[in-house]
């Protein structure tokens, strides 16, 4: 089946245009006119240009992320962003849009918390939701208009005004994901994920996280292997199997025994520059968080096993099998602890509180500025001129 | 935590397209500004989802200043749109459509609008005959 064989580029360009076609027709039915409107056919037509750009980012750009709560809940957002969006557009009702348009306010706070923004979270309910959106529906209950009228019932030339909406909308996306191609043709890694866009300064990145459960459910192994082992030989294997467990965790936490020089990949995300000696590293994010799990590598590399260790415990005429599981168990708590290391930004108002005052201090005053003088325009602009009639 | 960019740039194209066909489209003032919002929404989105990218605040930093500008033009707005409605007592943009670039024919209406349904006027059944009035009585004040 050649027929219908496309390359990558023009399948995803075909599902851009499909996707940006249906929203088209759906505004085009959805749209208020005084003649009426097709309500169903709207809403499906939408539905499925929904389901297509969906289909387009999950195939593209992979599942947003490994974890399934914050896969449902960009899921959810962004699917409230863009249907809380549609029923702005598309309501007769004024205010039934400044509604749905706080519900759109609210779906993009969480996308914002899936970004590490919780101070953007809470300033753009407040602002936006709470102070903006209010004002509108003020002036909305000054002017509300009873039956059909001409702002509400018409709309101006629905099918190119949509046209040109998602032809906007259709050619970005097209960029990105020509963009999302060149990035990954410059990335040698297997395809499995697009590993180099993802967003950079967590403490523990997912293939960290991947690598500690591995060892994590290896080192349970091993010491379900270590019970049953009976002969000097099944312990042999039990030795290897820690050891092969630990290999996970080195990779991640890096080994400082035995001359192995082998920093981890924690190490060599966080530090700028490689302690030399007494002198302390230099981190990239010098923060409470990023120190806090550099400890907690440190301490799972304390207490990881070495090799001798274990063959004096285990090969020796009375094995030791009590302790080396007591030290296992420990390992493997230490292992959990640095995998829970989380990534939650609770400096974030700190820190931009420190950066808005220090480095956009100018930009500041004159945000304050505009606001004291956009104060000013709209008394003046809404006064009433010569006598209250 | 593999949060990937692309799929947040894409978020914020769509809303942004979303709101650009409600902007180009409908005819109130006030649902053409809340569509600007939805607007400035999809940048918003593309700001923060950089801001992580990059893991700075610079990013957050512009959000913030866009919260500002946008309560600075929602109160300006609204006091030029008050001023408006006490003029032609209609929030239409196409009212004010001889504000169009030269030589742009203007914009008619040609479909007329739906009457509203009207409840009709209560139609009482007539008992018994009319009375007649009297002779004598002239007038009854």
């Amino acid at each position: 089946m050649t027929l219908y064989a496309l390359t990558q580029t023009q399948e995803a360009g075909g599902q851009i245009a499909l996707a940006a076609a249906l929203g088209v027709a759906g505004f085009f039915l959805l749209l208020p006119r005084p003649s009426g409107r097709f309500v169903p056919g709207g809403i499906a037509a939408l539905l499925g240009a929904a389901v297509v750009f969906g289909s387009f980012l999950y195939r593209r750009f992979g599942d947003p992320m490994p974890n399934v709560i914050e896969s449902v809940l960009f899921w959810m957002f962004s699917a409230g962003a863009l249907l809380f969006g549609c029923v702005l557009v598309a309501n007769k009702n004024p205010a039934r849009g400044a509604i749905a348009f706080a519900f759109v306010i609210l779906s993009t706070c969480g996308l914002f918390l899936l970004c590490a923004a919780p101070m953007l979270m809470a300033a753009t309910i407040i602002i936006y939701a709470g102070a903006i959106i209010v004002t509108f529906l003020f002036v909305l209950m000054l002017s509300q208009t009873d039956g059909p009228s001409d702002e509400n019932d018409r709309s101006r030339d629905p099918l190119y005004g949509g046209f040109a909406g998602f032809a906007f909308a259709g050619l970005v996306l097209f960029a990105l994901y020509q963009t999302s191609q060149a990035a990954d043709a410059n990335q040698t890694r297997a395809n499995e994920n697009r590993l180099d866009t993802r967003f950079p300064a967590p403490v523990l990145n997912g293939d960290d996280r991947k690598a500690l459960a591995a060892g994590l459910t290896e080192l349970d192994a091993a010491a379900a292997q270590l019970d049953e082992a009976k002969t000097n030989a099944d312990r042999a294997k039990v030795v290897l199997r820690f050891l092969a467990a630990q290999s996970h965790f080195t990779t991640v936490v890096g080994q400082s025994k035995e001359g192995k020089d082998n920093a981890g990949t924690i190490r060599v995300r966080l530090e700028k520059a490689p302690a030399n000696g007494p002198a302390p590293a230099v981190l990239f994010r010098p923060d409470q968080q990023s120190k806090e799990a550099l400890a907690r590598a440190a301490r799972v590399r304390a207490a990881g096993f070495t090799e001798s260790e274990l063959e004096t415990a285990l090969q020796k005429d009375k094995p030791d099998a009590s302790a080396v599981k007591a030290k296992a168990q420990k390992l493997r708590d230490e292992v959990a602890l640095l995998y829970g290391t989380g990534d939650l930004p609770a400096a974030n108002v700190r820190a931009l509180g420190l950066s808005l005052y220090s480095e956009h201090l100018l930009a500041v005053e004159l945000a304050g500025t505009l606001l004291l003088v956009a104060v000013v325009g709209a008394v003046a602009v809404a006064q009433r001129k010569g006598v209250a009639k | 935590m593999t949060l990937s960019l692309w799929h947040f740039l894409a978020v914020g194209a769509a809303v942004f397209g979303i709101g650009l066909v409600g902007f180009l489209t409908r005819r109130n003032l006030i649902t053409m500004f809340l569509c600007a919002e939805l607007m400035l929404q999809g940048v918003a989105i593309n700001f923060v989802a950089f801001a992580r990218y990059h893991g700075n605040l610079q990013g957050q930093v512009f959000v913030m200043f866009i919260l500002p500008v946008a309560a600075c033009e929602a109160g300006v707005a609204l006091a030029l749109f008050l001023n408006l409605y006490r003029r032609r007592r209609s929030l239409d943009s196409s009212d004010w459509q001889d504000l169009r670039e030269l030589g742009v024919p203007a914009a008619t209406d040609t479909e007329p609008l739906p009457k509203p349904a009207m409840e009709p006027d209560p139609v009482l059944t007539p008992a018994g005959a009319r009375p007649t009035p009297a002779a004598e009585e002239v007038a009854r004040v």
